[in-house]
């Protein structure tokens, strides 16, 4: 077996830590290939809320997590504008809520440098007029709302300028050993259909709650926790800014808005495996419950599809505490820990990073990247927290923007995703970029994310996919079709029972799809099934 | 408000059942609570296009296999006929004359490529495609049982097919269409046709562009870059919306235009061809005096004993009360709003509370394939052989309701390819039902 490559350092885990080391160290001058098993942002990364942290969820029992949530928030906001919507977020008291917490919130954001605003009953109502009117009191934190997907996509263009390489849908299968160093990491090229090397001479695990995968391949031990949460998309955003509950963590105590749809979350149990991500109708009907204390009108509100991320979290060996399988796993910390194989197990040239969380992936990449260095013999700083990312001159992100441009335009003919205001011109460019599958678009383009759940949006996109290449299409639809449904099972009830039979009357109805006796081509070309992610 | 009969809901089976019953000299008034099934379906009349997954080449025939619950066994095989023929009159006389022969099912061609198996199809879509003279290229499902017999009246031979959008319409593309055709062993090619100047330049949906193409002006303008899209081609495929406002004319006259003959293919919602149909009922209804109340949703009913009284709705001020000695509900299932899927997973019928069946949990109502079935789509209202809604014992729950259509237990409209024929073999029993001697169409 020849190798594909040869590198530096192997980056395994196209999630946002993996790109976030690749980033930095390409900013180094470090040459590095980056593997992801499937696509970029197809992991913990794109099953999430999209809550850029205050901090304050952690003020009072993980002021460590706090700490760095807050510091990051700031780096974020300067290095990456264009992915952060800034629309703060209020922690509210509730009748029943235990109004000793509310004082030990405060002092703990004091305690980690999160600024807090206290807001009386009838502000709070100003500023979320959708609050239960029962609402005691609020404090206003500075929450935001951040795109992880726009985020990975510009660290890694970034990345990618400065010389590194992503390779998707190349899982890796396994190391090559000699001694007590790894001198290749073999990856399977899904594409190809067969195995590669890719010789190293440092590798980097950074795939989240996957790490004990790798680790077993490197014959390391590395223990996580998969902590499953449960997220549930509502068709509209309810919210101006991101609603908390001012109580210990539990299940349903945060809405985030996020782009046209808010986002219910959250519950966090043991799982045995993070690819465990089913959502029971249970789960469901638990975050809409509990947020609608907070906003009743969710109550009524049409839901549009509910999923599940992974959280990487770690339980280092020589600590017993943290949960029982099928137990909460909220106690354990949301901070996040460098391993250095060498001194820990006596394997020279592999690092992980476990634990942490979207918000704080730069300086995950960092402590990480520093010790590497150290290693390595580099010298050079990191400098990810003042070098701005690619796109960041395009100024913050707004919700209206979208519809600003369409109407400027006077591109209404040319919507192609009316819910998601995705026009021909967005599609035909990413079709010229090489995007040749509906999934592709959906992820880049947000396609398909809305309440009609891709109902006239994907066989439209399959046409201009078709005045491309010429071919029919149909299996992709097919394709398309079914993974969009995969999220859906779980919350549909009224109106999205109404919308999903429609699309059945459309697809199945007019256009006779029926999708059984056409050949799996993914399966068939060896590609991984696309897994749904998050955000809408 | 007063009627002798009041018929909840304007999809197939309420407008049907309603000039049915007002032809037949009953006092009728339609409340409903927006647009059914006309708009959202294929444009065409299905009648039993699929059984147990294979399609069915026989309508009529096939009919003596459905389950003894089907809302055709119900009605009756001669009720279908009956409606099917019914209809074909109706159509006709409001200049929308349809082709096919409730023995037979034939293809309707759809936006995708994909040949829909359906009973009858409005002339703009009736005509036959010609066969390619290479073999299918894989892709599109083509599962015809392999007869060799003529579809329907045009001739069948070898030829060639454009299929031709009208540029910057964004609902149709023509490429995918004619990769579909060519899958079912159609030699189609693409190609797209400028359209004139006219006010929508910059944004039009399908409406607006078929209510362009009913302007006599507007047509001899277009016809000329259609006939040279089409150059070569023994037939073109366009996209339903060769006019809105009336019947077939303007498709008879672009196609004289032009030369050659255009098959308009099904497109994804709003149908024109529905839209023509829903006109079309709408003057006839008008005509027959029947009185209509629309975009106001039925909400209750008031009893006395066993019958129904009135129909409570929402009206633009305050709620209206329409007395009635019969009711016609013809609501559709969950699709069309006439049964609400809870979060629990038990149903409910909107109008008048009627038993339905749900289910254990929510998850129930739908399978693991989008493509495949859903228990959802098949839930409605149990009924007898009178169309009267039953409770669980078998026993009629109102003397004086019937159910008709979609909201009909025993049937699911989307995967049997069963819409119209169900809501025309229904309309036609409630007629005989509640106006015993029904007099011809025009």
């Amino acid at each position: 077996m020849t190798p594909l490559l040869e590198t530096d350092v192997v980056v395994a885990g196209g999630g946002v830590t993996g790109v976030a080391v690749l980033r930095d160290l390409a900013l180094r001058g470090v040459n590095a290939v980056l593997v992801e098993r499937f696509d970029l942002g197809t992991g913990t990364s794109g099953r999430w809320h999209g809550l850029l942290h205050s901090g304050a969820r952690y003020a009072v029992r993980d002021q460590e997590s706090a700490r760095e949530c807050i510091e990051e928030n700031t780096v974020l906001r300067r290095i990456a504008p264009h992915t952060v919507e800034d629309i703060g977020g209020l922690f509210v008291l509730l009748p029943g809520d235990d109004e000793a917490y509310a004082g030990k919130f405060v002092e703990g954001c004091q305690a980690s440098g999160i600024p807090t605003e206290e807001l009386s009953a009838a502000e709070a109502r100003r500023r979320e007029p959708l609050l239960a009117p029962d609402v005691k009191l609020a404090f206003a934190v500075p929450d935001g709302g951040i795109d992880s997907w726009a985020l990975l996509r510009s660290m890694a263009a970034d990345a990618e300028a400065r010389g590194s390489r992503v390779l998707v849908r190349h899982p890796v299968v396994g190391v090559e050993r000699d001694g007590d160093r790894i001198t290749a990491v073999r990856v399977h090229d899904q594409v190809a259909g067969e195995d590669r090397l890719i010789g190293c001479q440092w590798v980097v695990n950074a795939t989240g709650a996957w790490a004990g995968e790798i680790g077993r391949m490197a014959g390391v031990p590395i223990r996580m926790i998969a902590g499953k949460g449960v997220m549930v998309v509502m068709a509209s955003r309810y919210v101006r800014g991101v609603v908390n509950a001012c109580r210990k963590p539990a299940d349903g105590d945060i809405i985030v808005p996020q782009h046209e749809v808010a986002i219910l979350g959250t519950t966090s149990v043991q799982v045995d495996s993070p690819d465990d991500i089913a959502v029971a109708p249970a789960d469901v009907d638990r975050m809409i419950d509990m947020c609608a204390q907070m906003v009743p009108s969710l109550a009524s509100g049409r839901v549009l599809r509910a999923f599940a991320g992974s959280r990487p979290l770690y339980q280092p060996e020589s600590e017993d505490g943290g949960a029982s399988d099928g137990g909460d796993t909220r106690e354990v910390s949301r901070t996040f820990t460098v391993l250095d194989h060498a001194s820990r197990d006596g394997l020279g040239n592999m690092l992980s990073i476990v634990g942490g969380k979207l918000t704080t992936c730069r300086q995950m990449a960092e402590a990480l990247v520093d010790r590497l260095a150290e290693r390595m013999g580099v010298t050079e700083p990191c400098r990810t927290a003042t070098e701005v990312l690619p796109g960041a001159d395009h100024g913050p992100h707004r919700l209206a923007a979208p519809l600003a441009g369409v109407e400027r335009d006077g591109a209404y003919g040319e919507l192609i995703c009316e819910c998601e205001l995705v026009t021909r011109g967005q599609v035909r460019a990413a079709i010229a970029d090489g995007l040749t599958e509906l999934e592709d678009l959906r992820r880049k383009l947000r396609l398909g994310y809305g309440p009609c759940q891709a109902a006239f949006c994907a066989w439209r996109a399959a046409g201009m996919l078709s005045e491309g290449s010429g071919g029919d299409h149909l299996g992709g639809l097919e394709r398309f079709l079914e993974e969009r449904w995969r999220g859906q099972r779980a919350t549909i009830w009224g109106d999205q029972a109404r919308q999903a039979l429609l699309n059945h009357a459309i697809y199945r109805g007019i256009f006779d799809l029926r999708g059984a006796g056409r050949p799996d081509e993914a399966a068939a070309a060896g590609l991984p099934r696309a897994e749904p992610v998050g955000g809408g | 408000m007063r009627a002798d009969v009041v018929v909840v809901g304007a999809g197939p089976a309420g407008l049907a059942t309603a000039v049915r019953l007002a032809e037949a000299g009953r006092q009728v008034r339609v409340i409903a609570r927006g647009n059914g099934f006309t708009h959202w379906g294929a444009g065409a009349v299905d009648a039993l296009g699929r059984l147990g997954g294979e399609r069915v080449e026989r309508p009529l025939e096939a009919v003596g296999r459905l389950p003894e619950d089907h809302p055709y066994r119900l009605a009756g095989e001669a009720a279908l006929r009956d409606g099917l023929d019914w209809f074909a009159r109706f159509a006709a006389t409001a200049g929308l004359a349809h082709a096919g022969d409730p023995e037979r099912n034939r293809d309707q061609v759809t936006a995708l490529g994909v040949l829909r198996p359906t009973c009858l199809l409005p002339e703009p879509a009736a005509q036959v495609l010609p066969e390619g003279s290479g073999e299918p290229q894989g892709g599109a499902p083509v599962d015809r049982e392999g007869s060799g017999e003529p579809q329907g009246g045009a001739p069948v031979g070898r030829g060639r097919v454009a299929v031709v959008n009208f540029e910057g319409f964004r609902d149709f593309s023509p490429a995918l269409c004619a990769a579909g055709l060519r899958g079912a062993g159609v030699d189609a090619v693409p190609a797209s046709a400028p359209l004139p100047p006219w006010d929508h330049a910059r944004y039009f949906s399908a409406v607006e562009l078929a209510r362009a193409i009913d302007d006599d002006d507007f047509r001899r303008r277009l016809a000329p870059g259609l006939a040279r899209a089409a150059a070569g081609a023994d037939v073109v495929v366009v996209p339903a919306v060769l006019g809105v406002r009336g019947g077939h004319e303007p498709w008879a006259d672009l196609q004289r235009l032009v030369g050659t003959p255009l098959v308009e293919a099904a497109t994804a919602p709003p149908s024109i061809p529905g839209l023509r149909l829903f006109a079309a009922y709408r003057r006839r209804l008008d005509a027959l005096g029947v009185g209509w109340q629309f975009g106001f949703p039925a909400v209750g009913v008031e009893r006395d004993g066993d019958r129904v009284t009135a129909v409570r709705s929402e009206g633009a001020s305050r709620e209206v009360v329409t007395h009635c000695q019969e009711l016609v509900l013809a609501t559709g299932g969950v699709a069309g709003h006439g049964i609400e899927a809870n979060r629990d997973g038990t149903l409910a019928e909107v109008v008048a509370g009627l038993p339905v069946e749900g289910f254990p949990d929510r998850t129930a109502f739908l399978g693991e394939r989008f493509l495949g079935e859903h228990p959802l789509g098949a839930a409605g209202v149990r009924v007898d052989a009178e169309l009267r809604p039953m409770n669980a014992s078998g026993s009629p729950v109102h003397a004086n309701v019937r159910c008709v259509g979609g909201l009909l237990a025993g049937h699911d409209p989307t995967v049997e390819g069963s819409r119209e024929g169900v809501a025309l073999a229904t309309a036609t029993r409630t007629a005989e039902l509640l106006a015993p001697t029904p007099t011809p169409a025009t």
